[in-house]
């Protein structure tokens, strides 16, 4: 049995749906979820079923259409823009399969900026973050001149540099080969060991059950365990 | 990090340096059309007050640029002079000029014609750079004085051509000597007559041009004592009665004849409000190309916002709020802005250089108050072509930024 206080996120009845010349895409048909805390969950399923979507309102990055979501107890979705987009930057780390670094910057500087934003002071945890990834000898280089499974790293480091209450990776190996995708998922495997982050990844891979501790199920928009 | 502005900056190098660069010309154009404008009339007042007289007395009603021809007759002379203000004479000397156009160093220039023995009150400190000064027509002027009446006039016809062609004098300025190539001994043809340059002095005098008053009338004049504004030198002020003495005297002079009296101090007041017209066209152009300035500041930026649509995402992925990206957007054009500033400000004094060395008669007078309004025109611009791009990229949506392609 599950104490409440285990508990860091819950989504009930989450719905969603796109509207586009005026008629409406149902995506989302009441999700519920919940994460506990230092959990690794996965959740898979195939392309267009309704994971990123998911992902992008448990992130604050989207308003769903119904339902409601809590971080730590406090409900999410009712939060003005500002208050969400503070949360977002205090609580919540993205990773993304397209990386999304930030290409005038260095890796360094982009690992910096999440920090920077929350106008925290660096203290060595920038250079240490960078160390763990295996990045630390190419902070000085962008994006451009890192192969793609570094810039997957850098963002990796980016994600986690500020200590989020939860990381949320989508695809983080849809981009990469083989031999990457297993660097990156062994990488994320040991940030989760080593600091307890609750971590929630999606993907349409089945061969990546086996990282997770729990693995969830999407279809046409609903969850199953 | 630097700052991401900063950063992005450095990134575009290419973008960044246009924008700098068209700042920098506005602001520039800004500068040298005021200053041309400015430094030209600011140039000839200043000529004006090197005139050693308190007082000009220019005809009733006339526009102070086109003040020329024989306004004044014989009469007004002995007027002026025998002013009193508080029972006393308050003149102490009575400058008649002569004013004619001649072409002269590629451009009209005003002709000075004045008295020869006038000439150390348009003079002052400054000395000859080369030649004489005028000899031949202080001879003319004593043998036209044994030629008048009791009015002042005389049958031109027993004037002396000797005298009269020995007395074509011209001097000039040394900046329009330089312009024209003129040295001592130089001749030009005005008015039909040949003229002698015989002495050159250094700039800052009243006329670039002199010639004697003689000669101008009675070429113009038929000889007669006509004249088309008078300086004139007020007798000390009795001790007490300093202030406002001037004003004073100006009104009683303007009283007595009905002409117009103006403090000298005031020329370059009313030169600039003869120019008022063109001061409108100049500020309009000004304001001008501040405006096209600004406009491209903005499209810069708002072509920026749609460029980096998704990096915006990405910050907006990260957390970052509408102020952080305005403060960024803001801070971007801020750097272009005051960069551009203080290019144009650079290209403004060597435009300055170049305009004076190429035509030596014109002067860019760059004043503090236009290094200021630039300055806060660059500020102005740079918070204000900033704004709508930053709030722009602030309402941009993060899911439909990181998808942007």
């Amino acid at each position: 049995m599950t104490h409440r206080s285990d508990i860091l996120l819950e989504a009930r009845g989450v719905q969603h749906a796109y509207r586009e010349d005026g008629r409406t895409y149902p995506v989302l048909h009441g999700v519920d979820l919940t994460l506990r805390r230092g959990e690794f969950t996965l959740i898979m399923g195939p392309s267009g079923c309704g994971k990123t979507t998911l992902l992008h309102i448990l992130g604050l990055m989207m308003h769903p259409t119904a339902g409601r979501i809590e971080l730590d107890g406090v409900e999410l979705t009712g939060l003005p823009d500002a208050e969400r987009t503070r949360c977002r930057r205090e609580r919540i780390g993205f990773v993304f399969q397209r990386f999304n670094l930030l290409p005038i910057l260095s890796a360094r500087a982009n690992v910096e900026l999440a920090l920077r934003l929350r106008r925290v002071p660096l203290d060595g945890q920038v250079g240490r973050v960078l160390e763990q990834v295996g990045l630390a000898d190419k902070a000085h280089l962008k994006p451009r001149a890192l192969s793609i499974g570094e810039q997957q790293r850098v963002a990796i480091a980016r994600a986690v540099v500020g200590r989020p209450a939860i990381l949320l990776a989508d695809e983080p190996t849809g981009n990469l080969d083989s031999a990457n995708a297993d660097r990156v998922l062994a990488l994320l495997r040991d940030i989760h060991a080593a600091t307890g982050l609750t971590t929630l990844m999606i993907t349409h891979n089945e061969r990546l059950a086996d990282v997770a501790d729990r693995v969830l199920h999407m279809r046409d928009g609903r969850l199953t365990e | 990090m630097a700052s991401l502005a900063v950063a992005n900056l450095v990134h575009r190098k290419l973008r960044s340096a246009l924008s700098i660069l068209a700042v920098g010309l506005g602001v520039a154009m800004l500068i040298v059309m005021l200053g041309l404008s400015h430094g030209t009339l600011d140039e000839v007042a200043d000529r004006i007050q090197s005139v050693d007289a308190e007082l000009v007395v220019l005809p009733q009603h006339e526009n102070i640029i086109f003040t020329g021809g024989a306004a004044f007759s014989e009469k007004y002379r002995p007027l002026i002079e025998q002013v009193e203000l508080d029972g006393r004479r308050c003149v102490a000397s009575v400058v008649p000029v002569l004013f004619d156009t001649v072409r002269m160093g590629g451009q009209q220039q005003r002709l000075f014609a004045i008295d020869a023995a006038d000439l150390p009150i348009f003079l002052g400190p400054r000395r000859l750079a080369s030649g004489t000064f005028f000899e031949a027509p202080l001879r003319l002027a004593a043998h036209l004085d044994t030629l008048r009446n009791a009015q002042g006039y005389y049958d031109p016809t027993r004037v002396d051509p000797a005298a009269l062609d020995a007395a074509c004098e011209l001097l000039l300025d040394s900046r329009l000597a330089l312009v024209g190539g003129y040295r001592v001994g130089h001749t030009e043809t005005i008015l039909g007559r040949t003229f002698r340059v015989v002495g050159i002095v250094e700039s800052g005098v009243a006329g670039r041009v002199f010639c004697p008053i003689q000669v101008l009338q009675y070429i113009k004049c038929a000889g007669m004592p006509w004249a088309s504004m008078f300086f004139v030198k007020l007798a000390p002020p009795p001790t007490g009665h300093e202030a406002g003495y001037a004003d004073r005297c100006a009104a009683a002079i303007a009283d007595r004849t009905k002409a117009r009296v103006e403090l000298k101090t005031a020329y370059g007041a009313l030169l600039a409000e003869s120019f008022s017209q063109i001061y409108m066209y100049i500020n309009s152009a000004s304001a001008v190309s501040i405006l096209v300035c600004f406009l491209f500041i903005l499209l810069t930026m708002y072509t920026t916002v749609l460029e980096r649509t998704r990096e915006i995402g990405i910050l907006r992925s990260l957390g970052a709020g509408s102020g952080y990206l305005v403060r960024e957007f803001m801070a971007e054009a801020l750097i272009i802005c005051g960069s551009g500033t203080a290019v144009g400000i650079a290209m403004a004094y060597t435009a300055k250089y170049t305009i004076e060395t190429v035509r030596p008669l014109l002067t860019v007078r760059i004043s503090p108050t236009f290094l200021f309004l630039a300055a806060v025109i660059g500020l102005v611009g740079g918070i204000g072509s900033a704004l709508y791009p930053g709030l722009r990229a602030a309402r941009i949506d993060p899911v439909a930024a990181l998808n942007f392609e």
